[in-house]
C-alpha cells in the first residue's frame, strides 16, 4: 500500500508539471486532467470515497471541459503558446520563487512533530449518510451561502461571457 | 470480488492466499472483457436485422445463416483498412481520442451486479462512481473533434459536448430518486431492496409512481448520453458528414463504434440495475441454481432494455438541437426535481393507498403543466385553395 | 499504509509550488487559471490529509473540501468568462499584452 502513495504521487507530480509547461495548449489540459484523477486517486487512498468521486465528477467532468471550451473560443492560429524563453528572466524568477517556496514549508512541516503522525486505518471511516445528515443539520447555512454563490457565478459568467456579442451587433 | 473471493477460498483450500486473491481479482475482469463486447458484436447484427425489418427488407443475411457471422466479417474489415491520420492533425490528441472514450463505457460494468453477490467490487459509492466515470467520456469527444483540424468535426464535437453535459442533469437526478428511496448507493444492495414481494417483481422501482417517471427519464437521458438517435445529432450523416468521427478511419473508427455501444449498453444496465430489479425474479436467490436464474433474468432484462433502445432507433426522427437542449433544460430537469419530491411524500405518508394516490396526483399534475408550457406555437389551419 | 502525514503535506506544498511557478511564468492567460486550479488542488488534499490523519471523527472537513471545490469550480467559471470577455477586446490572451485599464 505504501508503493501505491509513490505511484500515485509521481503521477499527480508529472501530471501538474506538464500541465504548466507544456506549449500545446490542448496538451496543456490533459495533463491537468491527469493530475485531477491522480489527486482523486489520492482521496481514494486516504478513505475519503464520497469526495473523490466528486473532484472526478466536479473537475474532470465540468472544469476541464470548460478550460477546453475557452481554449476553442479564443485559439490563435497556431494553438502554442509561443516561443518559450527557457532562460529568460522571468523564467528563472517564477521559478526561484516557486522553489523558495516549497523549500520553506518543507523545512515548516517537518520541524512540527505532527509530521510523524501515522494514519489512522480503519478507524477512519466517511459515510455519505453522515456527510449528507451534517450538511443539512450542522452546515446548513454554508450550503444555502455556496448555493446563493454558484447561482451568482452561473448569471454572471453568463453576463460577462454575453455582453459583447450584444455591443458588436 | 468479496464472494468470489470466498467461493475460491472454500473449494480450493489447499491453495495459498495470494493466488487465490488474484484468481478472484481476474475472474470478474475476464467475465467484463470477455461478455460485453461479445454482446457488443451480437448487437450489432441484431440492431441492422432489427432495423431492416422495421423498415420492410431484411438485414444482412449473406455472410452466414441469418448473417450471424456478419460481426466477424466487419471485424476483419476494419482491422485491414488503411489508418489515415490527417497531415496537420494533432497527433497524440488524434490516437488518444479512441481510447478515451472506450475506457469510462468499460469502467461502468464494474458496479453493475449480475448475479446476488456477483459484482466486480462491492463500493459504498457504486451508483454515484458510474455516473461520475460516465462524465469522463465528455473529454473524449470534444478531443476527437478538436484533433482533426476540421471545422465541421469542432461543430459535432460541440454539440456533442453540450448535449451530453445537457442530459447529464436530469439523468442523475433520476438516479437520486431510487438513492433517497433504497437509503444507500450500493448497487448491490440496491437490487436486494427490490427483492421480495410477488414473484420477486412487484417490488421492483419501475412499478412505482415515482419509479416509472424516473425509469422514463433516466431511458432518455441514457440515450442522448450514447448519443443514440433520437438524439444522434453529434453523428448526423446528413449534416455534419461525421461529427467528430469523421477523420478517422479503420481501428480507431471501429473503437469509436465500440465506444458508443458500450456506453449505451452500459447505461442499459445501470437502468435495469436501479429501476427493473437488477438480477431479481421468479427463482432468483444465492446458491448455485438461484445464482444462475439471477444471472439469465439479468441478460434478459438487459437484451429487453437494448432491443427498445433499437426500436426507438428504427421509429422517431432525429431532434433539431434547439429542440434538444429546450427538451433537456425545460421539461426534464423540472420533471426530475419534481420526481425527487414526489420520493419525499412517498417516503412520508404512511398508509399506503393515500400514498400512491399523492404521488401519481404531483406527478401527473406537473407532468401537464410542463407539456403545457413548453408546447410549441400551434400551426394555423391550413385554407386550400383549388385555383 | 504507514504513510506519515509529513509526506502528504510535502507533496502538496510540491504542488502548490509547482501551480504557483506556472501562474507566475506563463504568458496565456488560460495556462495562469489553470496553475490557480492546480493550487486550489493541492491546499484541498491537504485539508483531507488532516482529516484521515487527527480529525476523522467528524465529517467536517469533507465538508469544507466539498464547499472549497464549489467554490473553486465557481471562480474558474467566472475567470475563464473573463478570459472570453478580453479576448474580445484584445484579441489576444496574452498577459503580457493587458496592460490599459481604459478600453
Amino acid at each position: 500500500m505504501n508503493l501505491a502513495f509513490w505511484i500515485i504521487s509521481a503521477v499527480t507530480v508529472l501530471g501538474a508539471l506538464l500541465a504548466v509547461s507544456l506549449r500545446n495548449l490542448v496538451h496543456c489540459v490533459l495533463a491537468l486532467i491527469l493530475f485531477f484523477i491522480g489527486i482523486a486517486a489520492h482521496y481514494f487512498l486516504l478513505r475519503a470515497d464520497f469526495l473523490g468521486t466528486v473532484q472526478i465528477l466536479i473537475y474532470v467532468g465540468a472544469v476541464a471541459v470548460l478550460i477546453l471550451f475557452a481554449i476553442m473560443l479564443t485559439h490563435n492560429v497556431t494553438g502554442t503558446d509561443g516561443p518559450r524563453e527557457i532562460l529568460g528572466v522571468k523564467w528563472w524568477s517564477g521559478a526561484v520563487i516557486a522553489a523558495a517556496l516549497a523549500i520553506l514549508l518543507k523545512k515548516a512541516i517537518l520541524s512540527d512533530p505532527l509530521a510523524m503522525v501515522l494514519p489512522a486505518g480503519d478507524k477512519a471511516q466517511s459515510s455519505v449518510a453522515e456527510i449528507g445528515r451534517a450538511l443539512v443539520a450542522n452546515w446548513v447555512v454554508p450550503l444555502e451561502a455556496i448555493a446563493i454563490l454558484l447561482t451568482a457565478a452561473l448569471i454572471g459568467a453568463v453576463v460577462i461571457a454575453l455582453e459583447e456579442i450584444q455591443k458588436s451587433r | 470480488m468479496e464472494t468470489i473471493y470466498q467461493i475460491l477460498h472454500t473449494t480450493f483450500a489447499n491453495v495459498p492466499a495470494w493466488a487465490v486473491q488474484i484468481a478472484a481479482f481476474l475472474i470478474p475482469i475476464a467475465f467484463i472483457f470477455g461478455v460485453y463486447p461479445a454482446i457488443f458484436a451480437l448487437t450489432t447484427l441484431v440492431e441492422r436485422k432489427a432495423l431492416g425489418r422495421i423498415q420492410n427488407r431484411y438485414g444482412p443475411n449473406r455472410v452466414g445463416i441469418f448473417g450471424i457471422l456478419q460481426p466477424l466479417a466487419d471485424g476483419l474489415k476494419i482491422l485491414l483498412k488503411e489508418d489515415i491520420v490527417p497531415r496537420v492533425a494533432d497527433k497524440f490528441t488524434h490516437f488518444l481520442a479512441p481510447v478515451l472514450i472506450v475506457i469510462p463505457g468499460l469502467l461502468v460494468y464494474l458496479v453493475v451486479p449480475v448475479a446476488p453477490g456477483m459484482v466486480a467490487v462491492d463500493l459504498k459509492i457504486g451508483v454515484l462512481f458510474a455516473l461520475a466515470v460516465g462524465t469522463m467520456s465528455v473529454i473524449a469527444l470534444f478531443m476527437a473533434g478538436w484533433a482533426s483540424r476540421n471545422k465541421f468535426s469542432v461543430l459535432g464535437a460541440v454539440r456533442a459536448v453540450a448535449q451530453v453535459v445537457s442530459y447529464e442533469v436530469p439523468t442523475v437526478m433520476a438516479g437520486v430518486a431510487v438513492i433517497m428511496a433504497a437509503g444507500t448507493l450500493s448497487t448491490l444492495t440496491i437490487v436486494q431492496r427490490q427483492g421480495g414481494g410477488l414473484l420477486n417483481i412487484s417490488n421492483w422501482y419501475v412499478f412505482r409512481p415515482w419509479g416509472l417517471v424516473g425509469f422514463a427519464l433516466f431511458i432518455i437521458g441514457g440515450l442522448a448520453e450514447s448519443a443514440r438517435c433520437p438524439f444522434d445529432l453529434p453523428e448526423a450523416e446528413s449534416e455534419l458528414i461525421g461529427g467528430y468521427h469523421t477523420e478517422y478511419s479503420g481501428f480507431k473508427f471501429a473503437l469509436f463504434q465500440m465506444g458508443e455501444y458500450l456506453a449505451g449498453m452500459a447505461m442499459a444496465g445501470v437502468t435495469v440495475t436501479l429501476f427493473l430489479g437488477g438480477y431479481m425474479g421468479p427463482g432468483s436467490g444465492p446458491g448455485l441454481a438461484g445464482g444462475l436464474i439471477s444471472m439469465l433474468w439479468f441478460f434478459v432484462k438487459l437484451a429487453g432494455m437494448i432491443g427498445l433502445n433499437i426500436w426507438i432507433r428504427g421509429t422517431w426522427p432525429r431532434l433539431r438541437v434547439d429542440q434538444l437542449m429546450g427538451f433537456a433544460w425545460k421539461v426534464l430537469l423540472p420533471l426530475a426535481l419534481v420526481n425527487i419530491v414526489a420520493v419525499g411524500f412517498w417516503h412520508f405518508l404512511t398508509p399506503r393507498p393515500l400514498a400512491w394516490i399523492i404521488t401519481t396526483g404531483w406527478l401527473v399534475i406537473w407532468f401537464l403543466v410542463l407539456t403545457k408550457c413548453n408546447a410549441s406555437a400551434k400551426l394555423e389551419k391550413r385554407e386550400y385553395r383549388y385555383v | 499504509m504507514n504513510i506519515p502525514l509529513g509526506h502528504y503535506l510535502i507533496l502538496a506544498a510540491i504542488l502548490f509550488a509547482i501551480g504557483l511557478a506556472g501562474a507566475l511564468t506563463r504568458k496565456n492567460a488560460i495556462i495562469v487559471l489553470m496553475g490557480i486550479e492546480v493550487m486550489f488542488n493541492s491546499a484541498i488534499l491537504n485539508l483531507v490529509a488532516f482529516w484521515q490523519y487527527k480529525y476523522f471523527a467528524v465529517p467536517t472537513a469533507q465538508l469544507f473540501a466539498i464547499f472549497a471545490i464549489a467554490v473553486a469550480a465557481a471562480e474558474s467559471a467566472v475567470g475563464l468568462a473573463l478570459v472570453i470577455a478580453v479576448y474580445r477586446h484584445y484579441k489576444s490572451v496574452d498577459v503580457d499584452e493587458m496592460k490599459e485599464l481604459k478600453g
